[in-house]
């Protein structure tokens, strides 16, 4: 298994506060890596430098450290931000989609980069839905406003939004945060499937959906990497007593 | 188990579970099986076989702790997923003990084997029958989730028992007379009682079985039977 995204001595600041502190790991290709830890301990900043979409907020910035995707420095001068975030793409706690038909969210990506041909958007478009175990469910009314759909078919929608460019990384920031327990167990079953083409990196609060759906956890505590390991490992046996704390309810 | 999760790892995991307890449940009646044939036909190198192939059953229970172990962390079941990772985990508690008796069992026979054949190696067969038969009946009411056939089985030990006792009545007749005897004699009155204990935990899967299909606990039911009426005023 390869390293898809290698973190070195991270570094994070907005303005004058600095809320990432040394943060070093690497997350494996093709694998779900979940960040714990509680509100506040920088796991989204963290995710947000990967595609730094952290880049649109004033004064936010990697004060020091790299952040290599596939070998590639995310931070040398002449990367394509667009293809960065095409090759990176970003799941959100609310999900969002736009107020356009069913078939126009999922192909949006790609007519953003380019792609006309009907045929080509079509067959993307079903391939994205089918991927994200949705295709069934809205393959009758794919003109359809998307907002019609439920809360975890929206969700599952703005995921085939994301798959349809073909990116290599889904960043996940709290997927399931607004959806109920059925369907949030169909997007963790999801992501278990989608982890064979994509890498998973996802934030949660939900410790359940931590140990149901990832293979590596990693526990952040004030900015800090506090533990970093396979998951049952990091929720059987875990190393520091920080991590031990928090996971038991022992915390604060 | 019958309708699919919606999260099938989960599916998976508990099918790997089952599948693990099944084939340790195989394992142990073939060690118990070898034992007694070793006694029987006074074959060493089978009841040494049994006596190396207990590390296999050893290995498996460990293994099933494990896979238990991970399940409870990784998908916190309720209802009857968490009885079946209960229930096979104790499962493989009392399979690897009933593997414990068969290899005492065939360390008795082996020594048995060494010496001048005794005669009455023979009482032991109808023993083992019925307690290989409760074994079966016990594994069959986990495996099919039969909590009938689980219940049924208190019936049959008390059989065991009786034959147990009568066994161990007959053999210490004999040892007064036995002479040279004596020391097979006792490793008999051992390994009838080894095959007791295995009907006793025979029963205790039966019970086990009961609360994973009906999550109703059927221990001690007997001792509750025959507690004394409360007092009359």
């Amino acid at each position: 298994m390869g390293t898809a995204i290698q973190i070195q001595n991270v570094n994070f600041a907005y303005g004058a506060k600095q809320v990432l502190h040394d943060v070093t790991l690497d997350i494996p290709d093709r694998q779900v890596t979940a960040f714990i830890g509680p509100s506040g301990c920088g796991k989204s900043t963290l995710i947000r430098c990967i595609n730094r979409i952290n880049d649109r907020i004033p004064d936010a910035r990697v004060t020091s450290g790299s952040i290599h995707i596939h070998g590639i420095d995310i931070h040398r001068p002449d990367l394509n931000l667009q293809e960065l975030r095409r090759r990176v793409g970003m799941v959100f706690q609310k999900y969002n989609p736009f107020a356009k038909s069913i078939y126009d969210n999922v192909v949006y990506g790609l007519r953003i980069a380019g792609v006309t041909k009907r045929s080509e958007l079509d067959e993307a478009a079903e391939k994205a839905l089918t991927n994200a175990a949705l295709w069934n469910e809205v393959k009758d009314r794919l003109r359809s406003s998307a907002t019609g759909l439920s809360g975890g078919q929206q969700q599952r929608l703005c995921i085939a939004r994301v798959i349809a460019t073909e990116p290599d990384i889904v960043l996940m920031d709290e997927p399931c945060a607004a959806l109920d327990p059925l369907a949030t167990l169909k997007i963790e079953e999801l992501i278990t499937e989608l982890k064979k083409k994509f890498t998973i990196v996802i934030v949660t609060h939900n410790m359940s959906q931590a140990t149901r759906c990832s293979d590596r956890t990693a526990f952040m505590y004030l900015g800090k990497l506090i533990e970093y390991g396979d998951t049952l490992q990091i929720f059987e046996n875990p190393k520091n007593p920080q991590t031990e704390a928090y996971i038991t309810g022992a915390f604060g | 188990m019958n309708q699919p999760h919606i999260f099938h790892e989960i599916d998976n995991a508990m099918r790997s579970l089952k599948d693990a307890v099944i084939l340790m449940a195989g394992l142990t009646r073939q060690n118990l099986e070898r034992a007694i044939q070793a006694l029987l036909t006074r074959d060493i190198d089978l009841a040494r076989m049994v006596i190396g192939d207990d590390s296999d059953v050893d290995d498996l229970e460990v293994r099933i702790d494990q896979i238990g172990m991970d399940i409870l962390i990784r998908f916190h079941p309720v209802a009857s997923d968490l009885r079946l990772v209960i229930t096979s985990m104790k499962m493989a508690h009392n399979l690897e003990r009933i593997s414990d008796h068969a290899v005492n069992i065939a360390k008795r026979a082996k020594k048995i084997c060494k010496s001048n054949e005794t005669v009455e190696a023979a009482i032991i067969e109808p023993l083992y029958s019925m307690a290989e038969n409760l074994l079966r009946d016990a594994l069959l009411s986990y495996t099919d989730t039969n909590t009938e056939l689980g219940e049924s089985l208190k019936p049959s030990d008390r059989a065991l028992d009786a034959a147990h006792k009568q066994v161990i009545s007959l053999l210490s007749g004999r040892i007064e007379t036995s002479g040279s005897r004596t020391e097979n004699l006792l490793h008999l009155i051992f390994i009838a009682r080894s095959l007791e204990r295995i009907g006793d935990l025979a029963v205790n899967i039966g019970e086990d079985a009961v609360f994973l299909g009906e999550a109703r606990n059927i221990r001690h039911d007997h001792k509750k039977d025959k507690a004394p009426d409360a007092e009359q005023p």
